[in-house]
């Protein structure tokens, strides 16, 4: 796999003033207002969905599957008809514009590359529905083929290409018809661990040089906080959260949220005050920020936060628990403790520290500060 | 030990089944090509069949109705049956089970009581409306009928192979209605076009009992004729006929799973 930003590098150099204003093309913003789907009589797929995407952002819809993202995706795309609600791309209402006439591309899960052309013919495709003249249609496929660096690729059959070429493929397919929006559908969820981690750092450097607003659709946390400028979490076609990875990752709205987030640490709260909460850990200080009007919901407890072991600062939360878990990955260490008969995750960074055994009392700090009230 | 015999014993029976599949138009190519006037003995090597089969105006005329028999019908029945296989895709998730039954029951019914319905049919309705005197007109529609599942159900299964996103590409990259039948649907499923039109035309070729049924007297087809020739006994020119016909049908079939076999990609 090549790296898009050599590339985008190269062909900056060789092209400067030239890519510098194709850089400035028609992002557009998204606005939706009260989208609502139904298939069938009971499968609610979009239960009222209100969002704006900002134009150039690189925005994550995230769920597990069934949530709506795809749906919410395929209405964007004009694929599929909303029951009811607004919605406006640059500006326009584009609601009941037929797919084939929104300036809008999509890079599909499966590719959905076209058997019976060429890789060059595929590429070619969009601009010549579109009716734009031969010489021009070759001079923008060789544009992308040189930005996306598919070399002799070009003059391959589709059948003959690996998972991460059809990949690239599609998206220079999309990108070619240079829409104001491209969507992209999993794109990534086919290929293998490695070339996925390499794909979601060129996407990322892609979409900040073209400036195109992307809309990523995954049930992938890693890869949406990886890639994105602000995510939007789904579940039972409802937005559960917005905003910026680290928002999302370190103040969930819900449990939901927080669970979706790969969040192990949650306890109901029992009862609260202005600067303290009882749990099945015991009662702990927490910052005065996080008091609630409501005295139920969740603590959350990030696991990189607590310290273990050692002296723990006056003003910080002492708690005492067992090891019953050790999992060492390498960078880190994994512990799964109990603490008044509450499992407790704890992850340290592998900084030559005293590594606990199985069966030991450690002792565990807190910092009240690192303590987040998240609604039920 | 057994297990070697068993084999030996399975080829065996693979080459008795061909030979008694082949065998017998083995036997009517041989002497369609014998200069013998009798089916008794093999006396040399001749073509003084087929240059009589030249010379016979009866033959000619009903091998160019045939040809146009086959011809007509097969393209029909190609535009018909590849709406039909397009609507069966698009609506293959609605419970239409009675409908691809329908479809179905064509190939699977009798063409004696297939060829029988037809010409009931359009006697009466050229009893009602002076219109379709039996004749090739007549014919080509009743083979169209019988054509029909075969294409539409080729151009389904095509259609079935294809990633469903295929549609919606062609649609997101700014084709309209027309363009994306133009420049992805038929593409895609020419294959499955040619497959179907060699095998409807196979199917023409090959078909008596319902021509029989829907002939005028005036459109008589090879197989009609020979039919009605053999009743006056085996000439070796039937069998130059048929010999021909083996060759034709053979080709036309080997066409037909050449492109059906290039369909998955």
């Amino acid at each position: 796999m090549t790296d898009l930003t050599n590339t985008v590098k190269a062909t900056d150099r060789a092209d400067g003033a030239d890519t510098a204003s194709k850089d400035k093309r028609g992002a557009s913003s998204i606005r939706m207002q009260g989208l609502r789907k139904q298939f069938g009589r009971d499968s609610v797929a979009l239960a009222g969905v209100d969002l704006d995407i900002d134009a150039g952002e690189f925005f994550t819809l995230l769920g597990p599957s069934g949530c709506g993202k795809t749906t919410l995706l395929r209405i964007l795309a004009g694929l599929e008809e909303a029951d009811d609600g607004q919605l406006k791309i640059g500006g326009k209402d584009v609601i009941d514009v037929p797919p084939h006439r929104r300036s809008v591309n999509t890079v599909f899960q499966s590719y959905a590359l076209f058997p019976h052309l060429s890789v060059r013919d595929n590429l070619a495709f969009g601009l010549r529905m579109r009716g734009e003249p031969a010489a021009e249609r070759n001079r923008k496929v060789a544009e992308v083929a040189e930005f996306i660096k598919l070399g002799s690729l070009v003059e391959r059959r589709v059948d003959q290409l690996s998972g991460g070429q059809k990949q690239r493929i599609a998206l220079a397919r999309a990108l070619v018809c240079e829409p104001d929006v491209l969507l992209l559908d999993e794109p990534l969820s086919a290929l293998d661990a490695g070339l996925r981690g390499q794909l979601q750092v060129e996407l990322q450097r892609l979409q900040k040089r073209l400036g195109v607003t992307f809309v990523f659709v995954t049930h992938d946390q890693d890869e949406a906080m990886v890639m994105s400028d602000r995510i939007a979490v789904l579940d039972s076609g409802i937005i559960q959260q917005v905003g910026t990875p680290s928002e999302i990752y370190e103040h969930p709205a819900n449990a939901f949220v927080a669970r979706f987030m790969g969040h192990d640490n949650l306890f109901a709260i029992t009862a609260s005050d202005s600067n303290w909460v009882d749990t099945g850990l015991g009662r702990l200080q927490l910052d005065p920020a996080e008091q609630r009007d409501t005295p139920d919901g969740w603590l959350l407890i990030r696991p990189e936060t607590l310290e273990l072991g050692g002296d723990v600062p006056a003003d910080y939360n002492r708690l005492e628990g067992t090891v019953e878990e050790r999992l060492y990955r390498g960078s880190r260490i994994e512990y799964r403790l109990t603490v008044n008969d509450h499992p407790l995750t704890a992850v340290a960074g592998n900084l030559g520290q005293r590594i606990h055994d199985v069966g030991d009392r450690v002792t565990i700090g807190i910092c009240p500060e690192d303590l987040v009230r998240v609604a039920a | 030990m057994r297990k070697r015999t068993l084999k030996r014993g399975l080829t065996a029976f693979w080459w008795l089944t061909l030979i008694f599949l082949y065998l017998p138009l083995a036997v009517v190519v041989l002497f369609s090509f014998n200069a013998a006037n009798s089916a008794a003995r093999l006396t040399g090597f001749s073509l003084r069949w087929y240059h009589q089969l030249l010379g016979n105006e009866q033959i000619i005329t009903a091998f160019g109705n045939t040809l146009i028999l086959a011809t007509c019908s097969s393209v029909i029945a190609l535009a018909i049956g590849c709406l039909i296989g397009y609507g069966m895709y698009r609506h293959r998730h609605r419970k239409l089970g009675w409908l691809i039954v329908l479809i179905y029951l064509p190939i699977v019914l009798p063409d004696i009581v297939f060829g029988i319905s037809e010409m009931a049919f359009f006697v009466q309705f050229h009893r009602l409306t002076g219109l379709l005197q039996p004749g090739l007109g007549t014919m080509v529609i009743a083979h169209v009928t019988f054509q029909i599942p075969f294409v539409a159900l080729i151009v389904y299964s095509r259609f079935v192979g294809l990633d469903p996103s295929l549609f919606e590409a062609a649609k997101d990259l700014y084709a309209t209605p027309l363009k994306r039948v133009i420049h992805f649907m038929l593409p895609t499923i020419k294959p499955a076009l040619i497959s179907a039109f060699f095998l409807s035309f196979t199917l023409s070729v090959d078909d008596f009992v319902i021509s029989f049924f829907t002939a005028g007297p005036e459109s008589a087809t090879l197989p009609i004729y020979i039919w009605s020739a053999i009743k006056k006994g085996v000439t070796p020119e039937i069998n130059a006929i048929a010999t021909l016909m083996i060759g034709a049908v053979a080709l036309a079939a080997v066409i037909s799973l050449a492109f059906n076999r290039q369909r998955k990609v």
